[in-house]
């Protein structure tokens, strides 16, 4: 990797992180994208799906693949793929570190609130959830455990992989060029894209979540959609 | 126009404090600034032994501020929060309501566990449903809103901020 693929410029970033900007399109950077055509979702498309479509998010969007990357599941002592639910379950990703103090807890706790509403309602084995930290050199596994602690998240239905790439390269070949989440800045501050990914068995998007935080709650109404319609 | 007036009054509510509750006269009522009041499952209350509290209350300002118990900036806002009770008077529902998943790993308990070891001595409630939550259009946490007797939203403000603020905000919707 060369220098310059650590530099993006703001524009990049807000971009991502906005879909406002059009113009400029990092969608080569997807890794295993195939676009939209045929494939199955249950989910309707988004509200503004023509224009997310203009814009090319950078990101995987509704109807297109779940990129795949492997990276360590430093709580459960394995890599963990991250396509190697396809065909299993269902799956939520999202992108974080664990010291920031802005969105990236209502990231995760979107995907808390799935795990929880799996649990009580009867689905947990139908899903896999993993977040994912661009910031290893803060994020040691010990940060983790304890991290995952004060979201609440339960361990014991097995279906919750933080992973943690091994180094900020990993980091930034995984998070930013495989799956498209931008995020500049480090010692402890980053400027990045809030994106949630839900995927069906079949390894679709069905939902890419962005922007912002994501209406509390949206997306467990989400994923009961897709649990009961498949 | 009278969109344009109103979604201007709501964006500048920050600024304007008081006067943007009159713009809101302006233009006349809407319903979509109006929020039904739900009974939330009560974690902690002073001065009361209900189970319940109905948020938000109709015919009295409400303060009310979305928290979470993982949240780092939520137990920073503690002591501003604290400050601005102190500061108001029983004219005011002031309140703060969890909207985090409670279970089987996060308890009730654990809440308020966590409300004593912070400091909190006015309500604190559960939106087990998210009813309030969805119905103030939050995403986040935490996020203070401010109602005025009608059930208005007149203030909101996400992420940190501080007990002046909340108290000039309660004074401004006539609380």
């Amino acid at each position: 990797m060369t220098a310059s693929q650590h530099i993006y410029d703001r524009r990049t970033v807000l971009k991502a992180a906005g879909t406002a900007a059009l113009g400029a399109s990092m969608a080569g950077c997807l890794g295993g994208s195939s676009g939209a055509a045929g494939e199955r979702t249950v989910l309707d498309p988004p509200e503004n799906y023509e224009r997310r479509k203009d814009i090319d998010l950078p990101f995987p969007d509704y109807g297109e693949m779940l990129p795949e990357a492997t990276v360590p599941a430093p709580l459960h002592d394995r890599e963990v793929t991250t396509t190697e639910f396809v065909g299993d379950r269902h799956a939520m990703l999202t992108f974080v570190y664990t010291s920031c103090t802005t969105v990236c807890g209502t990231l995760v706790e979107s995907l808390r609130r799935v795990q929880a509403d799996s649990i009580a309602e009867g689905y947990a084995d139908e899903f896999a959830f993993m977040p994912t930290t661009f910031d290893p050199e803060t994020d040691t596994e010990a940060i983790i455990d304890e991290y995952c602690d004060r979201m609440g998240v339960d361990r014991e239905v097995e279906n919750w992989y933080f992973l943690r790439p091994e180094t900020p390269e990993r980091a930034r070949e995984i998070v930013d060029e495989t799956f498209g989440v931008a995020y500049e800045g480090g010692g402890g501050h980053y400027e990045h894209a809030a994106v949630i990914l839900l995927v069906n068995k079949d390894g679709v998007v069905e939902r890419a979540y962005n922007g912002g935080p994501p209406k509390t709650g949206a997306g467990v109404d989400d994923a009961r959609t897709l649990v009961e319609g498949w | 126009m009278r969109r344009r007036d109103l979604l201007v009054g709501a964006g500048s509510l920050a600024a304007l404090g008081g006067g943007a509750a009159v713009a809101f006269d302006v233009v006349g009522s809407t319903d979509e600034s109006t929020i039904g009041a739900v009974d939330l499952d009560v974690i902690s209350a002073p001065e009361s032994e209900a189970d319940t509290v109905t948020v938000p209350e109709p015919g009295r300002v409400t303060f009310l501020e979305l928290f979470a118990t993982w949240c780092n900036v939520c137990e920073s806002m503690m002591p501003e929060l604290a400050a601005a009770h102190d500061s108001t008077d029983g004219d005011v529902q002031f309140l703060s309501v969890t909207n985090e998943p409670l279970g089987n790993t996060v308890t009730r308990e654990d809440v308020a566990a966590w409300w004593h070891e912070n400091g909190g001595t006015w309500t604190v409630a559960a939106d087990r449903d998210l009813e309030v939550t969805q119905a103030l259009d939050a995403s986040g946490v935490p996020y203070s809103f401010v109602l005025d007797a009608r059930n208005r939203v007149v203030w909101r403000h996400r992420g940190r901020t501080d007990a002046d603020e909340i108290a000039a905000e309660i004074r401004a919707a006539g609380g």
